[in-house]
Formats: C-alpha cells, structure tokens, sequence
C-alpha cells in the first residue's frame, strides 16, 4: 500500500501505480487494476468532493428555481484555460455534469484512411475495442436497445434493458417509422434496474444533476474503492510536473502542491504513472514537464504532444410536426439513428449521426402575440394554446466529425498563469483542410435528410441553424499510433518515450467520430488498464 | 373545465406542500431581504396572471413568486455551460429595485386616479404596467432577470408546471421525480390524474 512519509518539508506518497487526475477514465483505471491486480494505488484529484448523493435534490432545486450550479466546488479558482473546455475539476470530473448518453463510436471510425481516404486510421481496430466497450457498459450500468446489427454492432446484450420512451417520443418514433431511416434509442448510463446499489431512474430530467443517483458519476465507483481499502485518493492536490529518474526516460516522481499547504511540496512516487486527466489537462502536464532532456515537454520528441485537438461540430434544426405532444414528460430521452455514421461505400465522404427530441421551441408562453401587441393573463395562455393544440416541435440535431489539422493545437499560455505561476493551457481547434472543404457537401447532406423527416409526417422544417463550431466530446492531443513520428502513445497509451507513462482515455483518440466520446475514452482506459497489469504484482 | 381546474389547483397545493416535505424546494441561502409590498404585488397579480386561476389559484401563484424570491441568492455561481472554462455568476439583487418599483405604482396610481392599485379596474392597471414592460419580450424570460417585478411574477408562473400543465390540460407534471413506469402512457387530462 501507498505510504505517507511525515508532513515535514516534503511528503512523499509511494504506491506502485500513481492515477493523476480523479474523472471517469481515472476510475476506469483504478476499478480495473483493483480487481486484478495486487498493485497499490493512488488517485490524485486536484479537485475535491462536490456534493454528496443526499445533497443533490436541494442542489437540483435551486438549479431549477435560478439556474445555480448544483455541483458546489467544482473547479479551482484561477486554473481556468482559455478555448472549448471544462471547468470541471473535481473528484468524478466532468463526468459529475454529464448527461449520460452512450453511444459507441463506430467501426468506420477506426478506419477513416482505408474506407474513405480522409484523416487517419487508428492503431486499434473496432473488434480490438469492442469486449472493453463491452467492459466499460457493465462498469457504468448502460441502458440500451439494440439498433440494426450493421449500425449497432456489439457481441453481448446490454447490461441493462432501455430506458422507456415517453409518450410524445413514441408518437414520434411513429413518423421516423414513415422513413427510410431507422431509429432506435439513445444508450443511456442511467438504470432501469437496480444497479451496482444505486437506484432506478425516476425521470427528474436533470441528468445534469441526478438526485437519485441512477445515473453514474464516477464518485460512487471511488467510494466502493475506498471502502474496499483498494486505493488512496488524495483530493485538493494539483500535480504540476512529472519529472525523470537520473540517467533515464523513465518517470520518478510526480511533483504536486497541497492546495491547503502550497509551501509544502508533495512527491508521488511509483512504478507507473497513469495520467487520466481529460483532452486538455493531460497535454498541458505532459508539456509543462519540460526539462533539460526534453525541451519541449515529457512524451514528445517527435513534437506531437498537445497537437491533433479534435470534437465534433453537430448541425441541428426545429420541425414542425402536425402532432400534438406533451413536452416535459421524459426530455432526458432521445431517438437515435447511426444509419449514416456506417453509410457504406461513399461517393464524398459524410459521416453522421442523428438525433430526435420533443421540444418547446416556438410553443412557450410569451408576452407579445405575432403582432407585437402586449398581451396579459388569460391572452398569454390563450396564445399559449393556440400553438400547442394541434401541432408540435421536435429538435433534430446530427453530430458530424470534423478531421483535425495537426495545427489544432493546445499550447501553454505564457500570458495567464494560476496562482503558483504556471501557465495555463490554450486550445486553438482548427479543422483538416479536407474537413473544411467537405464541410458544404456535409451541410447540405444533413440538411436535406432533415428534410425528409419533416416531410414524412407531413411536417415542415421550423428551422436549420449553423454548424455549432463547437467541437464537442473533445479529444486528441496524444494521440495514439503505431509511428512515434505521428502520434504520442502507442495502442495501449504508452507514451513512446517513457515506458511507464500512460495517458489514457480523450487525449489518446485520433479523430472525434460522430457520437458522445465518453463511453470510448472508457474503453481505450481499459485497453490501457490491461497492458498496465501485465507489470503489476498480480490479485 | 372549471371542475377540473379547481381539482387541479388543489392538487397542485398538495404537491407543493409534499415538495417542502420531501426537501426539493429551494432553501433560502442568505440574508432576509425587504419583504415586497404585499397588497400591491397582489394587485399586480390581478392583472397579469390568467384570470382562470380564480383567487386562490392567483394567491398560491403569488405566494410561490415570494417563497421564490425570499430564497434568491443574488450573485450566485451559474451552472457552467458546456465547454465553457469561464465560471459566470447571477446578477446583482433585484429585489429592492422590485419593491421600489411596487411602490411606485401605488404613487402613481394614487397621483393619477386618486385610488390604490387594488381598487383600480384591471384595465387601469394594465395601462400602468404597460409601460414598464412594453420594451421587454416578446420571450417571458427567467424571473431573476426581470426588469420589472410584473415581469418577474408572470415569468415565474408561466415559466412553472402548473402553468403547463394549465395549458396542455394535461397533468405533464413537468420536473416531478416519478417512476419510469407509465412513460408512455398520455398524461392524463387534469381533474382525473390521480
């Protein structure tokens, strides 16, 4: 087990495997060598714990009634980036905000260079990750139906039967069923049995902030650890630099500040160092641990490290459906398609998802009528009516992957430091050539298909907006490959340069596909987990 | 309709008692702020939330708007919008502004019509609350960022359950925390909901 030696001028915390960062892929990691292997293992979360379980129905209640944050120190004053990232930094991350979806990424996205000739082919096939997609769904408790075979391949049932539909989506999966295009529903991290001790799903619709825990956030997977006595968390702890064994590439000491002692330097030393801390964290430690032998940051002298940032932009539009639906039943559930993200042999390459809600959009109350004119009390409601009656809004929003520029890139920024003086990171995301020029054809492809599901009900097309330019589920920025000179850690995310080094999780993927990330930056964390185990002590 | 209303009101009174209860109301978070001028808010209520409340169904919706604004926790941290590293914050308190504007309206109204608001006919009330609020919309808004308390107590009830489930005539019961079972079914018109 870890050992803390004294609180004198420099503690130091010995484990045989030192976790750096305490999200979902942090927990990933530490579940999986806790049950197969002997290793002792620390956790350090700079962050801390954010409310419990029993809090969150008061912290739900004040979101809803102001729009408060419900999840109370959740990030650390003053260590804030600059571009598209979380602020999240608390023990379970991001994945504490998230909504739950789980979708995998699909097996085209393993082979964009092969199939299509755009962007790159990874190291690992989706038969290499699918029985840890497989690991990952029973670690969290997913939901799910399954979708077409050719569209949802997968070799074991999911763990857990779908969440159900609610009246208006039933409604709705009636007029996608007048199409050509299948829809199926969304996977879900939230339990329609009871699960691993947590509750059912009550349909709160705050998934953002789940009162009865039957969504997974990473904190219960770490409270069964520490019960269990498998691990060491230390919270309120920000690693600031990795640093080398004399005369090798190996890594010694991860060097961190006490957030209640900033005078009192902490080292964690251990055999291997895992870092699991998100698209933009794991980069930043990774190139503010330069020193004398690697000028430019640990894990990158081919100069990759922080390169490669990628997402996925998604274009969304409002259809008018001659139906009347109730929103507010079930809105944290959704009608998927995968169709177009395995569409076959192309023509130009578009690869897409598609995604169907109920929506209020145009069909609240509000104080002035189509003609201006102020209304009041009974006048509101009777508009109100007047719009809801007989017809309906359902959102459709098509997740779309954007090919990165090597040039997308994350840098530290030597013009805003945190409060110990380091410089923070800067994301600058900057889509592939190849991606901007596709980037009509892809449009209009979407758009038309939001077309012909409008039509199909005998519906119109509300709205279209602009491609997001948000590049969502973000990733890259040590990306995985077999070629050192491309890519930062091989298949299993080893760093090419430092043999106990990992990085796991969002930094190791080569492009952002066309689904929510999560539940693939699980599985590469327990591909990781595995080659690990083959050098730890073993159960 | 008016049966089903009234059952539906007084349902609606039972949730909100079982809601404290079981803890899901908002607590208030810090300092009692200057109550708003009961009378008047009152009867501004007369004339901005739907007459088909009748009384009661208008007094609970009022009382909600106070509950609502005794708990509101100026200068609050937001929840963070997704992807966005800068942590932003609610406004500054808008209550003093709301009861200096209440009792301007009984100024007003006394100066103009000699009488309170709450004997003033409601059309005369609109005409005074016209103006406030004719610059604002055509959207209700959230109630923490109105510019005027009639704006913020219509924002508040439009913006609840009750008020959709007013609309549809349906018990949505938007935000409840309920079983998955039944999802499909079609709610149940109001009055027969259990």
């Amino acid at each position: 087990m870890s050992r803390a030696v004294g609180r004198t001028a420099r503690r130091v915390v010995e484990s045989d495997v030192c976790i750096i960062g305490g999200g979902i892929t942090a927990a990933m990691v530490a579940e999986r060598l806790a049950e197969r292997s002997g290793a002792s293992i620390t956790v350090v979360e700079a962050g801390e714990r954010t409310a419990a379980l029993e809090e969150r129905s008061d912290t739900r209640a004040r979101m809803l009634a102001y729009g408060e944050n419900p999840w109370p120190n959740d990030h650390i004053r003053g260590q804030t980036g600059t571009g598209a990232m979380y602020n999240s930094m608390v023990l379970g991350g991001a994945a504490m905000h998230w909504g739950g979806a789980v979708p995998r990424f699909s097996p085209e996205d393993f082979r964009l260079r092969s199939l299509y000739g755009v962007a790159s082919d990874w190291p690992i096939s989706f038969d290499d990750i699918e029985p840890y997609f497989q690991e990952a769904e029973e670690r969290i408790g997913v939901a799910g139906e399954q979708g077409p075979p050719d569209c949802d391949p997968r070799s074991k049932p999911y763990p857990m039967p779908p969440l159900p539909l609610s009246y208006s989506l039933e409604r709705m999966r009636e007029w996608t069923e007048k199409t050509d295009i299948p829809f199926w529903t969304q996977p879900w991290a939230r339990n329609t049995e009871p699960y691993q001790g947590r509750n059912v799903c009550r349909r709160c619709d705050t998934c953002f902030v789940c009162p009865t825990g039957a969504k997974y956030t990473p904190d219960f997977a770490f409270d069964r650890l520490l019960a269990d006595g498998r691990i060491d968390l230390v919270t309120r702890t920000l690693v600031r630099r990795l640093s080398l064994e004399p005369g090798s590439d190996r890594i010694a000491v991860a060097e961190a500040v006490d957030r209640d002692a900033p005078d009192e330097p902490v080292e964690f030393r251990a055999g291997t160092f895992v870092i699991a801390a998100g698209h933009a964290w794991s980069s930043h430690l990774l190139l503010h641990s330069a020193n004398s032998r690697f000028p430019d940051g640990l894990a990158n002298r081919t100069g990759n490290v922080g390169r490669y940032m990628t997402g996925h932009w998604y274009l969304s539009g409002f259809i008018n459906l001659p139906l009347r639906l109730y929103p507010g039943m079930f809105v944290y559930n959704s009608l998927l398609s995968r169709r177009f993200a395995s569409p076959g042999p192309l023509d130009r390459y578009v690869r897409h998802d598609l995604r169907l809600w109920e929506s209020n959009v145009g069909r609240g109350p509000r104080l002035k009528g189509e003609d201006g004119q102020l209304l009041w009390g009974d006048e509101i409601m009777a508009d109100w009516r007047a719009r809801t009656e007989s017809e309906s809004t359902a959102r459709v929003r098509a997740y779309y992957d954007l090919l990165p520029d090597r040039d997308s890139r994350l840098t530290l920024d030597p013009g805003k430091t945190n409060e110990l003086g380091d410089p923070l990171p800067r994301i600058d995301y900057r889509p592939a050539q190849e991606s901007i020029d596709l980037q009509d054809h892809t449009v209009e492809t979407i758009s038309g298909r939001f077309e012909e599901l409008a039509r199909a009900a005998g519906g119109s097309m509300r709205s279209i907006g602009r491609p997001s330019e948000l590049w969502e589920h973000p990733g890259g920025g040590c990306r995985m490959g077999d070629d050192p000179a491309t890519s930062v850690v091989d298949r299993w995310g080893r760093t090419h340069d430092h043999e106990n080094l990992f990085v796991v999780g969002a930094p190791t993927i080569v492009s952002g596909g066309c689904a929510n990330g999560t539940l693939t930056f699980c599985a590469l964390s327990l591909m990781s987990a595995e080659e690990m185990q083959k050098e730890l002590p073993s159960a | 309709m008016a049966e089903s209303r009234r059952t539906f009101l007084k349902q609606s009174a039972a949730t909100v008692a079982a809601v404290s209860l079981t803890g899901c109301a908002p607590e208030a978070a810090g300092a009692t702020p200057v109550p708003l001028p009961a009378e008047t808010l009152r009867a501004v209520a007369d004339a901005v939330l739907p007459g088909e409340l009748d009384e009661d169904g208008r007094e609970r919706a009022v009382r909600a708007f106070e509950r609502w604004s005794e708990a509101l926790e100026p200068v609050a941290e937001l929840s963070h919008p997704y992807l966005v590293p800068e942590i932003r914050y609610s406004g500054p308190d808008p209550r003093p502004g709301w009861v200096a504007q209440l009792e301007g309206l009984e100024k007003e109204c006394e100066s103009r019509h000699g009488v309170s608001l709450s004997d003033l006919a409601v059309s005369g009330r609109r005409e005074l609350l016209a103006r406030p609020v004719a610059d604002t919309g055509p959207g209700l808004g959230v109630p923490q960022q109105a510019d005027h308390v009639a704006l913020a107590l219509m924002a508040h009830f439009f913006g609840s359950a009750i008020a959709t489930d007013l609309c549809y005539g349906r018990a949505i019961r938007r935000e409840l925390c309920r079983s998955i079972e039944g999802a499909e079914d079609e709610p149940a018109p109001l009055g027969a909901a259990p």
